[in-house]
């Protein structure tokens, strides 16, 4: 019997991050929400998760970024796989966000609305083959 | 910066007769005055005290009257210029005029000519200063508009679809067909829903000059076979054929990838609407030194002729049969638009019940270079 696998979910929309949580559970993830930046990289420190799910257009736009450096920052944080939520927003759909080469390690840019099997899938990805200990 | 209650006249005459009569005069009406006996003086004062109205000498010694009014009309902009003048010719009038000169005033005039040319003057100051206003106002009402479609309609259309999709990871296997279709129909008609608001604030944006987009060098070939590959299982889902017929090699474009992208499969879009089972989409291309032309001829229903002037306009859908099949009306005017950013051209021919070609000219390469519109930005006349 392992334990459920955590993923900390970082978005400043309550609505998207409650059904974003369903899908997560649905999938048989332990799931925690925050609100917003601050709180995130709070979390990340008392929770432990397995991955992360950041939205990069929080209130402002660089507080994404701030969260995802601080969290690479840390011991906890470095190998850790992170995810970043992209709205389309920029400009057109098909101009989303790439980060840039200078930005710490991103593992997937996920386009926000996320459909659920992608989101379970991309999870599966980089979660799936770790053996618990 | 507001009109102050008293105007500021400024004149610039050689003859000191003129500079007194005419101070007077407009002190008497309430009137405040600044007077220069040549150009080079009178440009000072008009840079620094920035005159509501300046008369303006056209026949003076030194620097001439007519380049007094070019210097002044692009340093001091809101300024109102009357030329005086003993020599009214045709010629000097017009040129003054298209120099910047609101009005004239020939010599000799009377103090009660003077006070009318000079209080048109200032009510011309004053509309000019707040049609400048209101415009400014408009674009700032735009540009704020934008940031609010884009932030404030789009996220809650973004969590309505992130919600369908939790509703069908959550009870999935426990929905009948019937729900399940409910669900994929409300996911569809919000996804058009974002589909408008997308093409309407990327007509704006370009409207507006604030479109992103790359000018690279493009292979249209490459592009076309893109958007096929984009469009091809919408096709054979509706038992529509989609085929090419290209050239071995087309001369390079200059442009930006996906927007072009995006004109593509709207009207390769547009055309598996339009077309019954077992009709044909079919892609053509030429070119000469000038021009890359493409074809996308359909064999669907075809547009009335009376239509056809105003498909591209924003908004404009025909109405008939097909009233099901939904759209913004806003695809074409998008394709449109972008083809004018690319400093090329879109049209349409089509016969009723036979079909439609749209014809999309693009700039090769070497031409675009000359000719391109590189800014986005309109250019505004007034
Ligand atoms: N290939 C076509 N065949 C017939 N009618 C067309 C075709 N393409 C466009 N139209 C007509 O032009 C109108 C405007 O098209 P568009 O701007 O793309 O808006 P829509 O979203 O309604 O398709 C459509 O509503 C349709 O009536």
């Amino acid at each position: 019997m392992t334990a459920k696998k955590r993923i900390l979910l970082i978005d400043d929309d309550k609505d998207f991050l409650f059904a974003t949580k369903l899908i997560l559970e649905k999938g048989g993830y332990e799931v925690f929400l925050a609100e917003d930046g601050k709180t995130g990289v709070e979390m990340w420190k008392s929770v432990a998760p397995d991955l992360a799910i950041i939205d990069m257009m929080m209130e402002t736009w660089g507080e994404g970024f701030s969260v995802l450096s601080k969290i690479r920052a840390m011991d906890t944080g470095k190998d850790t796989p992170l995810f970043m939520l992209s709205a389309v927003d920029l400009q057109g759909p098909y101009n989303s966000f790439e980060p840039p080469p200078e930005f710490p390690k991103v593992n997937a840019v996920l386009q926000k609305p996320v459909k659920a099997e992608d989101l379970l899938g991309y999870i599966a990805r980089e979660l799936g083959g770790k053996k618990m200990s | 910066m507001m009109n102050t209650p008293t105007p500021l006249v400024l004149i610039i005459d050689d003859e000191p007769s003129i500079r007194d009569g005419c101070r007077q005069a407009l002190e008497k009406s309430g009137y405040a005055v600044l007077d220069a006996e040549e150009g080079d003086e009178g440009i000072k004062i008009a840079r620094d005290a920035k005159p509501d109205i300046a008369l303006i000498d056209l026949k003076m010694p030194g620097i001439s009257g007519m380049e007094i009014i070019e210097i002044l009309s692009r340093d001091v902009p809101d300024m109102v210029l009357v030329m005086i003048t003993g020599y009214a010719t045709i010629v000097s009038a017009v040129e003054a005029i298209q120099k910047g000169t609101y009005d004239y005033l020939p010599k000799p005039f009377s103090p009660d000519q003077l006070r009318a040319v000079v209080r048109r003057a200032v009510e011309h100051r004053n509309l000019k200063i707040e049609t400048r206003r209101l415009r400014e106002e408009k674009e700032r009402m735009e540009k704020s508009f934008i940031t609010f479609v884009s932030h404030e309609m789009r996220s809650p259309l973004v969590v309505i679809r992130q919600y369908i999709e939790a509703l069908k990871a959550v009870a999935g296997d426990r929905l009948d067909r019937d729900m399940t279709e409910i669900i994929e129909r409300c996911g569809a008609r919000i996804q058009s829903l974002e589909t408008l608001v997308e093409h309407w604030l990327d007509i704006s944006r370009i409207g507006e000059g604030s479109f992103a987009w790359k000018k690279e060098p493009l292979n249209l070939l490459q592009l076309i076979g893109r958007s096929t590959e984009e469009m091809a299982p919408i096709c054979e889902e509706k038992g529509i054929l989609l085929k090419t017929d290209l050239p071995d090699q087309l001369p390079e474009i200059f442009g930006d990838q996906e927007g072009l992208l995006r004109v593509f499969t709207n009207i390769i879009g547009n055309a598996t609407k339009y077309t019954p089972e077992n009709g044909r989409i079919t892609l053509t291309a030429s070119s000469d030194d000038y021009y890359v032309t493409v074809r996308i001829s359909d064999t669907g229903t075809g547009i009335p002729a009376d239509k056809l002037p105003f498909i591209f306009e924003p908004f404009f859908r025909v109405k008939g049969k097909e009233e099901r099949q939904r759209g913004s009306g806003l695809g074409l005017t998008f394709c449109k638009r972008i083809m004018e950013l690319h400093g090329g051209e879109i049209a349409v021919a089509s016969t009723e019940g036979q079909g439609s070609t749209f014809l999309l000219k693009f700039l090769t390469h070497m031409r675009s270079e000359q000719t391109m519109d590189h800014s986005a930005t309109p250019i505004r006349q007034f």
